[in-house]
């Protein structure tokens, strides 16, 4: 018996269908619930910001107290103070920062796109193999290959210097995974043979039609790379000072131990806001194009 | 260009093209993943010493294999306990992100703020904030260093059970409710915006005709979200398996991760990599008996 049949017996037997529409008390119902589920993800940020505000004695309560009593800016204040003791300017760090987190961010998601795009589109032989050795890389975490791949960086000369920010990523199968599966089902074959035949390139292809119909998708791993890259801290692998990033300065204050306990939560606490910016400025054009995702077949 | 295309035809042409654009991603792959991962199957038939001038590898066959799975009393312990928190979480995420992504794509005011909400843990969940949520025993308290721990301190169980007059175990096991419901909600981000990219990518007019037929809700979501969501349903369903499997907090992960920092290499890679070879099969027959049993019903 196929599901249809089921129903329709069902319905059958029920002469009385109930319809459902949704009421106003049914509304506030949803709001209710999204608002439930919503304060389990809102309330670790709360609690990180107002731990943040928690003077000294508050801070060694045990068991914690989730809300401040008597909110103090000081484990703000003393940031720049902790700051200038650093042997290179903040600003350097700030600078690495930045630009590794976009240029990394903007250089691996052409890459995997573009394998993604000639995956599921190309017709070279082996296609469904290397997508096979896709879903099986997606099991391997960065821990579990840390030591071999290691021994790879320094043969290669990589240690202690911006590659080793840039080039591991290469390697990510997220985005070839994500990307692939989009754009086969967003991607018409039809499009690209018009666009062919208009006389377009592949590479031409690529940029003006398939990346413009994927955006979703690259905004998506736009967000994910650079949250990860963002907050990345290549322990072992960066010596010098001038090439560190802002995660390794927020590791220097945490090391203070409990008496720096505030400021490492108010570094935490700003460390998270441009991962939260990119987001907020990737979100309106997700919606967006999500909604419009473009030709169907 | 025209000359290769007359030569070799537009086929070739085309897969030349296709190699070109893999060829960077080929190259990373193989350099920064494949090599390790070699590297790392060899560790685990080896005893590895790790000295100043390097890596010292002895070939011991399947001793590692062996000392995990029968002199080792804790390895099978750990691996039914990560087989089973992924048994029951998997289920429980899809149908929770599912549900929790079709309500946000319900039209009302401020949802776009909700989905901000949800999708906020993938932003935010990180390293640091993970350690700060996630810390509920003493010991990690003390190596951390702050007195933190996000779900005993948020609502002070305790004094709400005793006020009720409840036991302690009654204490315990609401204390952990509250955790598995944060783990939850902060593993379902991802999903939650997969499904909700589906979800939009439903033609409208499905639901316009159904309306017209006069079908229910329940038969809506059965006859065309479900279906139409099969494709994306089989991609969340191996994301999140693949999340479930290598995330951090499996217990058997866990433990590896300890190995690995005291140094126990081979150990560790034999460990993992059972622990692979399972959650592989377990992953194949999943997908198997859904695309077999699930999508094929909705194509024909």
């Amino acid at each position: 018996m196929t599901i249809k049949q089921y129903f329709q017996d069902k319905r059958a037997k029920k002469s009385a269908v109930k319809r459902y529409t949704r009421s106003t008390a049914g509304n506030i119902a949803l709001v209710l619930f999204l608002v439930a589920g919503g304060l389990f993800s809102l309330l670790p940020l709360i609690y990180c910001v107002s731990t943040s505000f928690k003077p000294l004695d508050e801070l060694l309560i045990f068991p914690p107290r989730f809300l401040v009593h008597r909110p103090t800016i000081g484990n703000y204040a003393i940031l720049p103070d902790l700051m200038a003791s650093l042997r290179v300017p903040l600003s350097r760090y700030i600078v690495n920062s930045v630009g590794i987190s976009f240029f990394t961010t903007v250089v691996y998601i052409l890459v995997a796109l573009m394998a993604a795009y000639s995956i599921s589109k190309g017709t070279f032989k082996g296609r469904n193999a290397i997508f096979w050795t896709v879903q099986f890389a997606l099991m391997f975490n960065a821990y579990t290959l840390a030591v071999p791949q290691y021994l790879i960086f320094s043969k290669l000369g990589l240690i202690d210097t911006y590659w080793i920010y840039i080039l591991p990523p290469m390697a990510s199968t997220m985005g070839v995974f994500l990307g692939k599966q989009y754009i086969e089902g967003n991607v018409p074959d039809a499009l690209l043979e018009a666009a062919k035949i208009d006389g377009a390139n592949q590479f031409k292809v690529f940029w003006s039609i398939v990346m413009p119909t994927i955006k979703p998708i690259w905004l998506t791993l736009l967000l994910f790379t650079f949250r990860d890259i963002w907050s990345a801290v290549p322990s072992g692998k960066i010596f010098s000072e001038e090439l560190k990033i802002l995660p390794q300065v927020v590791t220097q204050i945490t090391a203070g131990g409990t008496a720096r306990a505030g400021s490492a939560m108010a570094v935490t606490v700003i460390m998270m806001i441009p991962p939260i910016i990119v987001f907020l400025v990737s979100q309106s054009s997700v919606a967006e194009s999500m909604s419009s995702a473009g030709i169907k077949e | 260009m025209s000359k290769l295309k007359k030569a070799k035809g537009i086929e070739e042409l085309k897969s030349r093209y296709g190699l070109m654009f893999i060829l960077p991603w080929i190259i990373g792959l193989i350099i920064f993943f494949f090599i390790p991962i070699i590297q790392s199957i060899y560790y685990s038939f080896c005893q590895v010493v790790v000295t100043s001038d390097g890596v010292k590898t002895t070939w011991v066959g399947l001793d590692n294999y062996n000392e995990i799975l029968n002199v080792d009393p804790n390895y099978e312990k750990w691996l039914e306990e990560s087989i089973l928190s992924f048994a029951y979480s998997l289920p429980i995420i899809l149908v929770l992100s599912l549900i929790l992504a079709m309500m946000l794509n319900q039209k009302f005011r401020g949802r776009i703020f909700f989905r901000a909400l949800y999708f906020l843990p993938v932003i935010i969940a990180t390293g640091k904030v993970m350690s700060y949520i996630f810390t509920t025993t003493d010991e990690d308290l003390a190596s951390m260093g702050v007195s933190g721990g996000m779900a005993a301190g948020m609502i002070s169980v305790e004094d709400l059970t005793s006020a009720l007059n409840m036991g302690p175990e009654i204490a315990e096991f609401v204390s952990q409710a509250i955790n598995n419901i944060f783990n939850l909600i902060w593993s379902c981000g991802i999903q939650i915006v997969l499904f909700l990219a589906g979800l939009q990518s439903i033609p409208a007019s499905l639901y316009e005709a159904s309306k017209v037929e006069g079908a229910t809700k329940w038969e809506e979501f059965w006859f065309i979200t479900f279906p139409m969501l099969s494709r994306i349903t089989l991609l969340v369903g191996i994301f999140t398996m693949v999340e479930l499997f290598v995330n951090e907090r499996a217990p058997l992960v866990e433990q590896v991760y300890g190995k690995m920092r005291g140094g126990q290499y081979d150990i560790s890679s034999a460990m993992i990599w059972f622990y692979f070879l399972i959650a592989c099969v377990i992953m194949g027959i999943a997908i198997f008996f859904f695309t077999k049993f699930v999508m094929k019903r909705y194509e024909a």
